[in-house]
């Protein structure tokens, strides 16, 4: 695989570990609203926030990228996401700050999880970048 | 490559009456219009019947009400909740169906309903007609034929016939 010429992503802390989305997808970073819930039974959504008016969905992506040792999440990303034929915005619960950065790509092995979409050698750190999307509909399927 | 749909949500902006109730700790709405009659757990006869009752777990009693048979559901086993405290029985209008639910609130007057966002993929899609936003706070407003489908009818029907068949041999 070709690695891409630099883009821009949004890098955001899950614990210890720091993962990627590509920048353009990204829309704010939140501080900690009330998520709300109501009786669902799609995995990794655990509620809703309502933004400017528009209600959207919470992904706690933590479950599978880090699995349940995450600690408490502060903030979160909210992303355009596509599910479906639709973008949707879609806020995921991060773990701290989030930073702007821009970094090649590196080749995937083509050993990584389907929702592995980059890594990015920042420094000595090694960041994967999260297709949310697949992330998303892979978990709603499993 | 076909252009995404933009990023408009769907939201309905019809004004309409809903009844505020509350199962298993979450507050939910239903169609004013849906609801013919709201009451106690009095008159409620335990529903039991092997093959039905082990397909449809969430039928839990019958009421009898002027002549018509109603198949009481139990809105927390419907939403998959755990066991909660149920009061009241709303029962539904243009469906043989009522509801076990723990408490009624208040009816209100929504002014829009939001779909429910696409990310949520599994049973309630069916189970909600979409969202409403009330100072701030998102309250599901339900599909009130979803508590029992129209399948689901036809299985309690068959079976009751059934039933009724071998009692007449």
């Amino acid at each position: 695989m070709i690695a891409e010429a630099d883009k821009s992503y949004v890098l955001f802390p899950l614990g210890e570990k720091r993962f990627a989305l590509r920048a353009e997808t990204v829309t704010e970073l939140a501080r900690p609203d009330s998520v709300q819930t109501f009786p669902h039974r799609t995995p990794l959504l655990t509620g809703v926030l309502v933004r400017r008016g528009r209600i959207v969905p919470v992904c706690d992506v933590a479950q599978v990228l880090v699995g349940p040792a995450a600690p408490p999440r502060k903030f979160y990303l909210i992303a355009n996401c596509k599910i479906g034929a639709r973008q949707e915005l879609t806020a995921v619960p991060v773990t701290g700050e989030c930073e702007l950065a821009s970094a090649a790509s590196v080749p995937l092995t083509g050993n990584e999880p389907p929702y592995v979409s980059g890594m990015l050698a920042i420094g000595h750190e090694t960041v994967t970048v999260v297709a949310l999307e697949k992330l998303i509909c892979a978990e709603a399927t499993s | 490559m076909k252009p995404l749909k933009q990023l408009r949500p769907e939201v309905k902006t019809a004004r309409e009456d809903v009844i505020v109730f509350a199962v298993g700790g979450y507050k939910l709405a239903i169609a004013a219009g849906a609801v013919k009659e709201i009451r106690g757990m009095d008159d409620l006869h335990p529903f039991k019947l092997g093959g039905i009752s082990a397909q449809i777990a969430k039928l839990k009693y019958t009421l009898e009400r002027n002549g018509t048979t109603y198949f009481v559901i139990d809105a927390a086993q419907h939403f998959r909740l755990p066991v909660s405290n149920a009061s009241r029985v709303m029962v539904l209008r243009n469906t043989p169906t009522g509801v076990l639910v723990d408490s009624t609130d208040r009816i209100m007057e929504i002014s829009a309903l939001h779909a429910l966002p696409p990310a949520f993929t599994h049973e309630e899609r069916g189970w909600y007609r979409g969202l409403a936003v009330v100072n701030g706070l998102v309250v599901p407003v339900v599909n009130h034929t979803a508590f029992l489908n129209r399948p689901e009818l036809e299985i309690v029907r068959a079976g009751l016939e059934r039933v009724r068949g071998v009692v007449s041999v």
